[in-house]
C-alpha cells in the first residue's frame, strides 16, 4: 500500500508523490495534512487514493464559502486504520462554484454532496441526482452561503399538490408514501416507496423534516460556553454525552486544551452509560417494529433504560439534555454521597448479565424472530464501506471499526474491553452487536467505577485551566470524530480567529447509515423494509440536524 | 318457514316461550327476538369488558405496567369513559371513499360474529338454535367477516387500507381450510355436526386418575388437533403472530386506517367478538362446551364454565400478542399452505383411521 511507512504511520510525502501534478498545494489541518486539487480532478484523485493508498472511507464532505472562493473538503480515512487521515481540498471560483462529483468513487458522496449543494450551493458536476436534501425543493438560496439573507422570509410552496393515489406509474407498480407520519419511521422520516404487490421496487428516503439549522446555530455561538448544550439535541435519544464529546474533542484539539485524567474517567463512564441507554432504546423500538405491538420486550427495554437514565440524572442533573461536558473537563464531580451513587451504578451493573440473558431468551432465541431477521436486510461489507457506514451497523457487517479503540480518546485505551463484531451482515447481526455492546459498555463502566472509588481525594480535578475566551488561530481547521452510539460522529470546525467557529459541520453517522436503506430493502417485502429501517437505529434529530 | 322454525331445536327460545306463556307463531317470533337480544348482549358485554379494560390490564401484567386504575374499582369505569370518548368523536369521512360500501363494511364484522353465537351451546337452555348443521353454520357466518374487511380496505381510498384488505383475504383463504379440516376431525369423533351433540360426546370420562375422572374432551383425546386449531384460530381472528392485516408498524392500521369514531368502534367491537367467537368454537369443539372439568365441580352453572373457557382463549390470544413477533406475510402464507394445511389433513386421515378401527 502506497503511503504507509514501515512503522505504520502515514507518509504524506509519498502520497504527494503518487498524486504528482494533481496536488496544487499542501495545507495543514490540525488533524491531518490536506492536499489542494483542481475541481476537475476530484474523481481521479479520490480513485487513486482509494485504490492505491487504501483510503476506503470517505467520512465527511464539508463545503464552505470564503470571501474569495468556495471550497469542498473530502475527509478521507481508512477503515482498517482510522488514524490515517487525509483531507482533499477542492477550491472553486466564486462566480461559478463547481467541482466534479465524488459519487462515482464513493457512494456516500451522493448524499453528502447533495447536502453541500443544498446548504452552501456548490454545483457537483456528474452527480447522478443533485437535488436538495434537507430543505424543501422550493427553497430560495443556500443558507450557509455568505450572501444569504437570513431575515428574508421564505414562502414554502409544494411544487404541486400531489395526490399519491393519482401517482400512477406506467408498469404495475404502486407508489406509496411511508411517513412522514407512520408508526415505524421513528420520527419524521418520509420514505417514497414504489411497491410491486408487497415487494419493494424502489425506496427513496426523504429527510429534512427535523432540520433545525444546528450547524448554523453553532456558527453563531462561542466555543467556550454556548455550543455545548446543542449537541445533546442532535441524537436526542439519550446519547447526549456522546455527542457532547464529539464537540468537546474537536474544540479541545483545536484550542489545544488539556483534559485531566479524572475528568476523562468521568467522561468515559458517562458516555458509556449513554451508549447503554441508546442501545436499550434501539433494542426496544426494534422489537416494536418486529413484534408489531407494545410487547414485553419494549417495556423491559424502557424499564432498564429508565434505571440508567436516573443514574445519568444523578450525575448530570438532567435526564436527556445533559450539558455535562465543558471544554477541558466536565461541569461537576460525582454527586454526594459518592458511595451511594457508585453503589447505585454497581447495582445496575450487577443486573446487566441477567438482563441481557432475558433479551436473548425473548428475542434472539425466538424462532419467529430469527425467521424475520436472519438473512434479511443484507449489507455486505463492501457496500457498507462504499456508503461510509459506521457504528453497530458496520460492525454487524463484519467491519472491525471502532474509533474508541482505533483513534483513541478519553480513557478507553487504559481499559480492558472488546469491539463486538458479527459477520452475518443482516438485521440479526446488528441486533446482536447492540446487545454485545451493552455488555462491553457495562464492562467499561465497571472499570471506571473501581477507578473512581479508589481515586485519591486531593487529585479529583474535574476541569483543566481553560481561558475565559477561546480564540483558536485564524484559518485553523480540524475534523475530529468520536464513536457515538450510532457510529462515527465527526465535527469539522474552521476558525476565523474569533470566539465563534466560521464553519461548523456535523458528520452524522445516522445520515450515512440511512443512505444504505435502499440497498437493503429493495427487492424485499414491506415488513423487511420496516425491519431494515429499525435495524439501522436512526434518530432523525441527528440525520437532519 | 314455520316448519323450519318449529323444527329447529331452539332451547332458549322454547324456555322463554314457556316462561312468558306465549302462544302461536307471533309468540315464537317475539321470544326468539328476546332470546337473541339476551345472547347478543352477553357477548357484547364480554367484548365491552375485554376491549377497553381487560386487554389493557392483561397486557399490563405481561409488560410490567399498571394500566388503568383511576376510574372506579380496578379502573373498571374506564369502559364507560372509553365508550363516551369513542362515540363522541367526529366521524371523519375521507374524500373519495366508496359509499355506501364504506359504511357497510364496519357493520359486517360485528354482525357476522354475533350471528355465530346463535348456535353455540352456552350451558343449560342458553342456546338460541341448535340446527343439525350447527358447525357449518358457525364457520360460514364467521367467514363473512373477511368480506367486511375487504370491503373496508377497498372502499377506503387508501393504499394502506387496500394492502390490509388484500392481506386479510390471503390470510383467510390460507387459514380457513386448515381450521375447518381440523374441525372435521372432531366431527369424526362426535359423529355429528350438531353442536349440542358434539358437546355431549365429550361428557364421558376418558380416564380416571386417583379417583378424579378426566372428561373425554377432544382437547385431551386429540391434543394435536387442539393445537392445530388454536394456531389456525389465531390467524382466523387476526391476532399475533398473524395480525398482518392490521400490522400497525407496516400498514399503519391496515383496513381500519381511515375509520374513526363509531365506525372504528364497530370494527374494534367486531374484532373482539371474533376473538370470543373463536373462543366459543374452541370451547365447544375441544373443551367440552359448558361442562365442568371434573364432575365434583358441576354445581357451578355451565354458563360460568363457558364464560371461563372463552375468556381463557382470550387470555391466550393476549399472551401471544405480548410475547410473539409477527411473521411476515409470505412466511405466514407459507406456514398456512405448506404447514398447517398438510398437518390438518394428516390429522384428519389419522383420526378417520383411528375412529374406523375403534368403532
Amino acid at each position: 500500500m502506497i503511503g504507509v511507512s514501515k512503522n505504520g504511520t502515514l507518509d504524506y510525502a509519498k502520497l504527494e508523490k503518487m498524486l504528482g501534478d494533481l496536488v496544487l498545494q499542501k495545507e495543514d489541518h490540525v488533524n491531518a495534512p490536506a492536499f489542494v486539487i483542481r475541481p476537475d480532478a476530484v474523481e481521479e484523485t479520490l480513485t487513486l487514493l482509494k485504490d492505491e493508498a487504501g483510503f476506503d472511507h470517505l467520512s465527511c464532505v464539508t463545503a464552505q464559502e470564503y470571501e474569495d472562493r468556495f471550497e469542498s473538503i473530502y475527509h478521507l480515512r481508512k477503515y482498517d486504520s482510522p488514524q490515517h487521515e487525509l483531507g482533499i481540498v477542492v477550491p472553486s471560483p466564486k462566480s461559478n462554484p463547481w467541482n466534479q462529483s465524488a459519487s462515482s468513487v464513493f457512494r456516500t458522496a451522493d448524499w453528502h454532496e447533495r447536502e453541500a449543494y443544498d446548504l452552501v450551493g456548490i454545483n457537483y458536476v456528474g452527480h447522478p441526482d443533485l437535488r436538495r436534501i434537507l430543505l424543501p425543493d422550493t427553497w430560495q438560496g443556500h443558507p450557509l452561503s455568505l450572501d444569504y439573507d437570513q431575515n428574508k422570509p421564505q414562502i414554502i410552496t409544494l411544487q404541486e399538490h400531489e395526490n399519491p393515489l393519482q401517482h400512477t406509474l406506467d408498469d404495475n407498480t404502486m407508489f406509496i408514501n411511508i411517513g412522514p407520519h407512520h408508526p415505524a419511521t421513528h420520527g419524521v422520516l418520509h420514505l417514497k416507496t414504489v411497491l410491486d404487490g408487497e415487494h419493494v421496487v424502489a425506496v427513496d428516503p426523504d429527510i429534512g423534516y427535523l432540520h433545525r439549522c444546528e450547524e448554523q446555530m453553532a456558527q453563531g455561538l462561542n466555543y467556550r460556553y454556548q455550543i455545548m448544550p446543542y449537541p445533546d439535541r442532535w441524537d436526542y435519544a439519550s446519547a447526549g454525552l456522546l455527542n457532547e464529546w464529539a464537540y468537546a474533542r474537536a474544540a479541545e484539539d483545536l484550542g489545544n486544551l488539556e483534559v485531566p485524567e479524572y475528568a476523562e474517567i468521568l467522561r468515559t463512564m458517562g458516555a458509556e452509560l449513554c451508549r447503554i441507554c441508546a442501545h436499550f432504546l434501539a433494542v426496544g423500538t426494534f422489537a416494536l417494529d418486529i413484534y408489531g405491538d407494545f410487547t414485553a420486550i419494549f417495556m423491559y427495554a424502557m424499564r432498564d433504560r429508565e434505571i440508567v437514565q436516573s443514574i445519568l440524572e444523578d450525575l448530570t442533573g438532567q435526564r436527556m439534555m445533559f450539558n455535562y461536558f465543558r471544554l477541558g473537563g466536565v461541569v461537576w464531580d460525582l454527586p454526594e454521597p459518592r458511595n451511594e451513587f457508585l453503589s447505585k451504578i454497581q447495582t445496575f451493573l450487577d443486573a446487566v448479565p441477567a438482563g441481557i440473558q432475558e433479551y436473548s431468551d425473548l428475542m434472539t432465541s425466538n424462532e419467529i424472530f430469527q425467521l424475520r431477521c436472519v438473512d434479511i436486510g443484507i449489507l455486505s461489507p463492501d457496500v457498507a464501506r462504499q456508503y461510509g457506514v459506521t457504528g453497530p451497523v458496520a460492525r454487524g457487517s463484519g467491519i472491525d471499526y471502532d474509533l474508541r479503540r482505533d483513534d483513541p480518546y478519553g480513557y478507553y485505551s487504559n481499559l480492558d474491553w472488546d469491539v463486538v463484531t458479527e459477520d452475518g451482515c443482516d438485521i440479526y447481526s446488528r441486533f446482536l452487536v447492540r446487545l454485545g455492546e451493552v455488555e462491553q459498555s457495562a464492562k467499561i463502566i465497571q472499570q471506571c467505577v473501581s477507578l473512581l472509588e479508589s481515586w485519591p481525594e486531593d487529585d479529583r480535578i474535574i476541569q483543566s485551566n481553560v481561558p475565559r475566551t477561546i480564540k483558536p488561530p485564524a484559518d485553523a481547521e480540524i475534523y475530529r470524530a468520536v464513536e457515538a452510539a450510532k457510529g462515527e460522529l465527526g465535527i469539522y470546525i474552521r476558525s476565523d480567529g474569533t470566539q465563534q467557529p466560521a464553519r461548523f459541520k456535523i458528520r452524522s453517522p445516522c445520515f450515512s447509515n440511512l443512505s444504505t436503506l435502499s440497498e437493503m430493502a429493495e427487492g424485499g417485502l414491506v415488513p423487511d423494509l420496516i425491519a431494515a429501517l429499525g435495524s439501522l437505529d436512526i434518530v432523525l434529530g441527528e440525520v437532519d440536524r | 318457514m314455520i316448519n323450519f322454525i318449529l323444527n329447529t331445536q331452539t332451547p332458549l327460545v322454547d324456555a322463554i316461550y314457556h316462561l312468558l306463556g306465549f302462544d302461536g307463531l307471533i309468540g315464537t317470533i317475539i321470544s326468539a327476538f328476546i332470546a337473541a337480544f339476551l345472547i347478543g348482549n352477553i357477548m357484547l358485554i364480554s367484548a365491552g369488558i375485554a376491549g377497553p379494560w381487560a386487554k389493557r390490564k392483561i397486557t399490563a401484567v405481561f409488560t410490567d405496567r399498571i394500566a388503568v386504575n383511576r376510574l372506579g374499582p380496578f379502573g373498571l369505569l374506564i369502559i364507560v369513559a372509553d365508550a363516551i370518548r369513542l362515540l363522541a368523536k367526529e366521524l371523519i369521512v375521507p374524500e373519495g371513499v366508496d359509499r355506501p360500501s364504506w359504511d357497510i363494511a364496519p357493520l359486517i364484522l360485528p354482525f357476522s360474529a354475533l350471528l355465530g353465537f346463535a348456535v353455540i351451546p352456552m350451558g343449560g337452555p342458553l342456546q338460541l338454535a341448535d340446527p343439525e348443521t350447527g358447525l357449518v353454520f358457525v364457520f360460514a357466518v364467521a367467514s363473512i367477516a373477511s368480506i367486511g374487511v375487504v370491503i373496508g380496505g377497498y372502499s377506503s381510498n387508501n393504499k394502506f387500507s387496500m394492502l390490509g384488505g388484500l392481506r386479510a383475504v390471503a390470510m383467510n383463504i390460507a387459514y380457513e381450510i386448515p381450521l375447518i379440516v381440523t374441525a372435521a376431525s372432531v366431527v369424526l369423533f362426535a359423529g355429528s355436526l350438531r353442536l349440542s351433540e358434539i358437546v355431549s360426546a365429550q361428557a364421558d370420562p376418558l380416564i380416571i386418575i386417583a379417583g378424579v375422572a378426566i372428561p373425554s374432551w377432544f382437547a385431551f383425546v386429540n391434543p394435536f388437533a387442539f393445537i392445530l386449531f388454536l394456531v389456525a384460530n389465531l390467524a382466523e381472528i387476526g391476532r399475533n403472530p398473524f395480525d398482518i392485516p392490521e400490522a400497525p408498524t407496516e400498514l399503519v392500521a391496515g383496513y381500519v386506517t381511515e375509520y374513526s369514531s363509531v365506525y372504528f368502534v364497530l370494527f374494534f367491537l367486531g374484532e373482539f367478538l371474533h376473538v370470543f367467537l373463536g373462543g366459543a368454537i374452541i370451547a365447544t369443539l375441544f373443551l367440552g362446551g359448558p361442562a365442568a372439568p371434573i364432575s365434583s365441580l358441576s354445581f357451578i352453572p355451565g354458563f360460568i364454565w363457558f364464560l371461563l373457557k372463552i375468556w381463557s382463549v382470550f387470555l391466550f390470544t393476549q399472551w401471544m400478542r405480548a410475547a410473539i413477533p409477527r411473521v411476515r406475510i409470505d412466511q405466514m402464507i407459507e406456514i398456512g399452505w405448506k404447514g398447517l394445511l398438510a398437518l390438518s389433513f394428516i390429522n384428519l386421515i389419522f383420526t378417520a383411521v383411528l375412529v374406523g378401527v375403534i368403532a
